[in-house]
């Protein structure tokens, strides 16, 4: 799965699930700019884990600061 | 051996012999595994052999990080079979800085003087700095890491510690509640003696709260083992991320009894739709326990309307009171009926304390009578009880009362009045029932969890332009809100020019959510000098906030957006009042 299409599919993640409007960037951080609260966090994190069928670590978890980042990991699992 | 003489080892074991109930845990897809309770008491005796092993001595202090899992049940109960305190702690928030998490960490583990820290492997590595900063003699494990065959079970009397639980909302100065296993079996005699038994029916029950919550692991893990009954576990963020499993789950099991804070209920009417709840019967759900936090009438109403259609028996929800210094539970309303709201003259409420039914007036949901053991006062300044129908503090006292605070015999001392929990809390008792109207004790209440105001003001004062110490976070429930909204006070430095005070609102409001997670309702920045204080110079979060609804803050104040948005907030009180009024008029 290429970049563009994680990113699309969180985009669709973000948008059912913690009501983000608007186009989501790789530059987004996601508690300032999404305005992640820790229960949106968590959904965000939950879905996005169902939907790509991966399970994030607490340890990469507290690395990811942007959308960019959440790619990144995404893609790096989805290899594994 | 009496009931009141049992430990907890003593009902583990009990339960043991006992192969149709257990717990059972609900995976991430929603699948479910049932470990029968002599499976539950084989796994805890391996992970007691293993503590022993490892040199884990009668009293010491082992504290657990787990998410919900039966990991987190094998740790918990091992600890008890080998004699030693289980210390539940949280594991990290989702998708947020690890720092406060850490450092709160280490705050309890050396509260506790914990020996040992027992962790999942996947938390267990972001837990290195809190590990080496509190240095437990015994390192931090996972449950893999232990040795050994069996232990052999330590039989302590009734009176020995059992568990230490962290006082929700204290994870700054974090009290850390010491349990006999006398107080938590008469908490669990006193809870499983309000079921219903005259029906018959075989109680189970379906639990989504956190563990390391008492709420959670005592109400519904302990309460099931002691029947023994069978308890279904949904991880706490399956639920939050998707209510409909909660509901789901108590149709599939037909279970009989569950429970979770307003704001969970609330979550349920919010986000479930009808397609991912299709089918199911909640007719069999005789007891939806609703306590942790202010229980909201609309809420409630809501719930039913929205669920009834699904068998959803109204006189299911039942507002309960209690707090972790009390095990769990103080007061359950009557299960037989609906739950129980009257309206108050809000004047008479608020200036004189005193609870006077008005048609018009400010509802407020009974939470009914002491549990089986328990007693409730309602005094004033002078401890002296008062009469039905005034406002005043909340005491209680009751066998399920704690020891005291782990190491801290003057917040112990601070805690009792006369041998009875100041609860903190502040209510009035009408008709035979406890209301609660308020609190005067700092702590926020946020989707059924409790927070410390420190925690979030540490981070308010991280913001440049705020005057350092001197900003406050209070949070309370206005009319028209399903659950408490959280509020900053804030003093500007004065260097800091009235056209900048949105932007401080809203750098305080980022940062907050960046080191808390938590949502902030509303942002008040203020000139220098404008907060109460006491005599010694120490902010008053209550009277703070009662300036503020009151609208008497006194300095001058520009008026700004979020001004106009702390306004519009206090409006919502003035308007509700306003449309009741001409509704009563109509």
């Amino acid at each position: 799965m290429t970049s563009s299409e994680i990113l699309a599919g969180i985009e669709l993640v973000a948008r059912e699930h913690v009501d983000f409007v608007g186009e989501l960037r790789p530059e987004m951080r996601l508690v300032e700019d999404l305005e992640l609260d820790s229960l949106k966090a968590l959904t965000l994190a939950i879905e996005v884990e169902n939907r790509f069928q991966i399970r994030l670590d607490p340890e990469v978890e507290a690395e990811i600061d942007t959308v960019g980042d959440l790619v990144d990991v995404v893609g790096r699992l989805l290899a594994d | 051996m009496p009931t009141e003489d049992l430990t907890l080892v003593d009902m583990l074991e009990r339960a043991s012999h006992n192969p149709e109930t257990g717990l059972r845990m609900i995976d991430r897809y929603e699948d479910a595994e049932l470990f029968a309770y002599p499976d539950v008491w084989r796994r805890a005796l391996g992970v007691c052999g293993g503590l022993q092993d490892l040199g884990v001595e009668p009293g010491d202090r082992v504290a657990l990080v787990y998410p919900t899992s039966m990991e987190f049940v094998d740790a918990f109960f091992g600890t008890i079979l080998a004699g030693a305190l289980p210390v539940p702690l949280y594991p990290p928030v989702r998708l947020h800085r690890l720092e406060e998490y850490q450092a709160r960490t280490i705050r309890m583990l050396r509260a506790v003087e914990a020996v040992l820290v027992l962790a999942e492997s996947r938390v267990r590595r972001v837990l290195g700095p809190a590990v080496a900063a509190a240095e437990p003699p015994l390192g931090c494990r996972v449950l893999g890491d232990l040795f050994g065959g069996p232990g052999e079970p330590i039989r302590p009397s009734a009176d020995t510690l059992a568990m230490v639980q962290f006082s929700s909302g204290t994870t700054v100065d974090p009290k850390p509640v010491a349990l006999s296993h006398r107080a938590v079996l008469a908490q669990i005699d006193g809870l499983n003696a309000h079921w219903p038994i005259d029906t018959g029916i075989d109680h189970s029950g379906v639990s989504w709260l956190p563990l390391y919550h008492d709420m959670g692991l005592i109400g519904c893990v302990i309460a099931a083992v002691a029947v023994p009954g069978t308890m279904t576990l949904i991880p706490p963020e399956l639920f939050l991320a998707r209510p409909a499993v909660w509901l789901r789950t108590l149709s599939a099991t037909g279970a009989t009894i569950s429970v979770a804070p307003n704001f969970g209920y609330g979550l349920c009417v919010d986000k479930i739709k009808d397609e991912q709840i299709e089918g199911i019967d909640l007719s069999r759900w005789r007891v939806a326990l609703c306590g942790a936090e202010p229980v909201v009438p609309r809420v409630m109403r809501r719930f039913i309307d929205r669920f009834t259609p699904y068998g959803l028996r109204p006189e299911a929800l039942t507002p309960v009171y209690g707090m972790s210094e009390a095990t769990l539970g103080v007061t359950f309303s009557d299960l037989r009926r609906p739950f129980v709201s009257r309206c108050f003259d809000r004047e008479l409420l608020s200036r004189d304390g005193r609870a006077v039914e008005a048609v018009d007036g400010v509802e407020l949901v009974s939470v009914g009578r002491p549990i089986a053991g328990a007693e409730v006062r309602v005094v004033d300044g002078d401890a002296v009880e008062l009469n039905e129908g005034l406002v005043g503090d909340v005491l209680a006292r009751g066998p399920s009362i704690m020891d005291g605070y782990f190491n801290r015999p003057e917040a112990t001392r601070e805690a009792f009045r006369d041998g009875w929990l100041d609860t903190g809390d502040l209510g009035f008792i009408h008709t035979g029932e406890l209301f609660l109207t308020g609190r005067k004790k700092d702590v926020l209440i946020l989707r059924g969890r409790c927070h410390s105001p420190t925690e979030v003001e540490a981070a308010v004062d991280e913001v440049a332009g705020v005057r350092t110490g001197c900003s406050v976070a209070v949070s309370w429930l206005p009319d028209g809100e399903d659950g408490e909204v959280l509020l900053l006070l804030v003093e500007a430095h004065r260097t800091v020019k009235h056209d900048d005070f949105a932007a401080l609102a809203e750098a305080c409001r980022r940062e907050v959510r960046s080191a808390t997670g938590l949502a902030v309702d509303g942002v008040e920045v203020l000139v220098p000098g404008t907060l109460p204080r006491t005599s010694s110079g120490k902010l008053r979060r209550q009277e703070s906030l009662r300036l503020y609804l009151a609208d008497e803050l006194d300095a001058p104040r520009p008026m700004t957006p979020w001004r106009l948005a702390g306004a519009a907030v206090r409006g919502s009180l003035e308007v509700a009042r306003l449309n009741r009024k001409i509704r009563g008029r109509g």
